[in-house]
């Protein structure tokens, strides 16, 4: 090896620049700042330790008193979650064709409909659960379509990229014998994006199997209000109940789609 | 053999055997990728019922040109008259309808995978039959029978069901012709068809091609690289070199040995 080629070998760090400092202080700067504005203190988890200790002594037994309405209860907060990801996936599918430029009657019509997804992913499911509460009253019919919009802020994105992913050979191959631009969504694209979506649709139906169980602590229906009533009256053997309920659901929804899951990629 | 010409300016293309008006008619195609000129003033004329061959070097441009002729590629300069259509002059929807009597089958046979074999066929008919040929299940009697018949024709019938991605590349190209056939195009563009196979299936599937088209009394203009089919299933010879055509030759077993030279 000459001397030259030595010389010419690029450096093995790079020198920081400044402007790269100057970010890294700033950003331990906020963090520092962030954990003395919220209080953050180890000394006072640790004096609350025995308190909590107290609460789980509490929880047990589970009682097993009023467990008919907590099942029914339970049974709600999953229909909640199956009916606002059918409708909210169905709906997903025509926003994200209408999301993708390429496949869009105009850019703004893209531009629009990415803008009411985002909206839709960026607001928490909570704030929408209030809002139809106010709108259309207390019980799981407001939780179900904080659930639908949730929903659609999640596939609309996830279905769009799907769709943007797809091949392009074979849809250059339809364009290429006349076929429009509809024929092409649905003869090529939407086949190709379909493992992705039914992947997507089922992650999104655990997202709103959890999300379900928060809403009904706003009035939005579901086992939450179960939940939020047990603690008010710090009837603390139901509430183990009832959390240990919500854990059984979670896992077995999980545990199915991840089944499912697998079996749609093959 | 007197009409070739290298590295001159373009020649007339020799008399085809069959002297129908033209089908294809570039006039100064110009393309750039870039600074690059791609194709650097392209003319080319293919009559109907002609068969024409397009040869050239690795990035010569002839996918280029094939696309350009119908606008999956934008031409920079230039205008193409297709089955007497001024193809740069026209809107979005009398380029899709134009596009529907042109097949164009490409290297990458470019079928849709986890579809059947059959509804990859019936998609030929989406430019006339719209939604109705997006799935078999959904197609028209009509329809699928002509589907099943244009299998027939590259020897497949017997796969109608099976998925496009569990072939062989050989089936796959054999459904790509098919899916033009059903198409019942006018002018055939076909990019290297028989490029992606093997000697023998190549050998194959490029006779059962230019049959086919034959039968169908089908203009067809095809790149390749191989030689003996430039020769054997075109009437002419076109090459392409710095982005201008530098032969126009009938094809003609005599013609081998200026074809050789032509990569040197
Ligand atoms: N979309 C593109 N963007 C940039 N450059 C491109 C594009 N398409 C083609 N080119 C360039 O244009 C040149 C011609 O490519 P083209 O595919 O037409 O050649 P070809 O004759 O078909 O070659 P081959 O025999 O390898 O298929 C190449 O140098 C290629 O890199
Ligand atoms: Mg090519």
């Amino acid at each position: 090896m000459t001397e030259g080629a030595v010389a010419r070998a690029p450096a093995r760090f790079e020198r920081p620049g400044m402007g790269g400092f100057i970010a890294w202080v700033c950003m331990l700067a906020l963090v520092i700042a962030s954990l003395r504005g919220v209080g953050f203190s180890p000394g006072r988890f640790v004096e609350g330790l025995p308190a909590m200790a107290a609460f789980a002594a509490n929880l047990f037994p589970p009682s097993t008193e009023r467990l008919a309405p907590i099942l029914a209860a339970l049974a709600e907060t999953f229909m909640m979650a199956v009916a606002g990801t059918a409708i909210g996936a169905t709906l997903s599918l025509p926003l994200a064709v209408l999301a993708v430029r390429r496949f869009s009657p105009h850019a703004s019509v893209a531009l629009a409909v990415r803008g009411l997804i985002s909206l839709f992913r960026t607001v928490p499911d909570l704030v929408w659960a209030l809002f139809f509460v106010v709108t259309v009253g207390l019980g799981p019919f407001a939780g179900t379509l904080a659930l639908v919009v949730d929903t659609i802020g999640f596939c609309g994105r996830f279905f769009a990229e799907a769709m943007e992913e797809a091949d392009r050979g074979p849809q250059e191959a339809l364009a290429a014998l006349g076929a429009g631009r509809s024929a092409i969504v649905v003869s090529a694209v939407l086949p190709a994006a379909v493992p992705t979506m039914i992947g997507t649709t089922l992650f999104s139906l655990e997202k709103a199997t959890r999300s379900s169980v928060v809403l009904g602590l706003v009035g939005a229906g579901g086992i939450g209000m179960e939940l939020e009533v047990a603690m008010s009256f710090f009837n603390y053997p139901e509430a183990a109940t009832i959390i240990l309920a919500i854990f059984a659901l979670v896992l077995a929804v999980e545990q199915a789609s991840q089944a499912l899951r697998l079996r749609i990629i093959a | 053999m007197t009409a070739v010409v290298l590295d001159g300016a373009a020649t007339r293309p020799a008399a085809a055997s069959t002297a129908g008006p033209a089908e294809i008619a570039a006039d100064g195609l110009v393309k750039r990728f870039g600074r690059t000129a791609v194709l650097d003033g392209v003319s080319l004329s293919v009559r109907r019922g002609e068969r024409v061959a397009l040869i050239g070097a690795n990035g010569a441009g002839k996918s280029t040109l094939l696309r350009c002729l119908v606008r999956l590629v934008e031409p920079d300069e230039g205008h193409t008259l297709l089955l007497g259509e001024p193809v740069g002059r026209l809107g979005r929807r009398a380029l899709t309808r134009l596009r529907r009597r042109v097949g164009f089958v490409f290297q990458r046979h470019n079928l849709v995978p986890r579809q059947s074999v059959l509804t990859n066929v019936v998609h030929g008919a989406l430019g006339r039959a719209g939604l109705l040929a997006v799935h078999q299940a959904v197609a028209p009697a009509a329809l699928r029978a002509e589907a099943v018949a244009c299998l027939d024709r590259v020897g497949l019938a017997a796969l109608a069901r099976q998925r496009a991605d569990t072939l062989s590349g050989g089936q796959s190209q054999r459904v790509a012709i098919a899916r033009a056939l059903m198409q019942r195009p006018e002018v055939m563009l076909a990019d290297e068809p028989v490029a992606s196979l093997d000697p023998a299936a190549g050998e194959e599937v490029m006779a059962l091609f230019a049959t086919l088209t034959r039968q169908a009394g089908v203009t067809l203009l095809f790149t390749t690289h191989t030689m003996t089919h430039a020769i054997a299933y075109a009437d002419r010879v076109v090459g392409l070199r710095g982005g201008r055509i530098v032969l126009d030759a009938p094809a003609h077993p005599g013609l081998a040995p200026v074809l050789e030279r032509f990569f040197e």
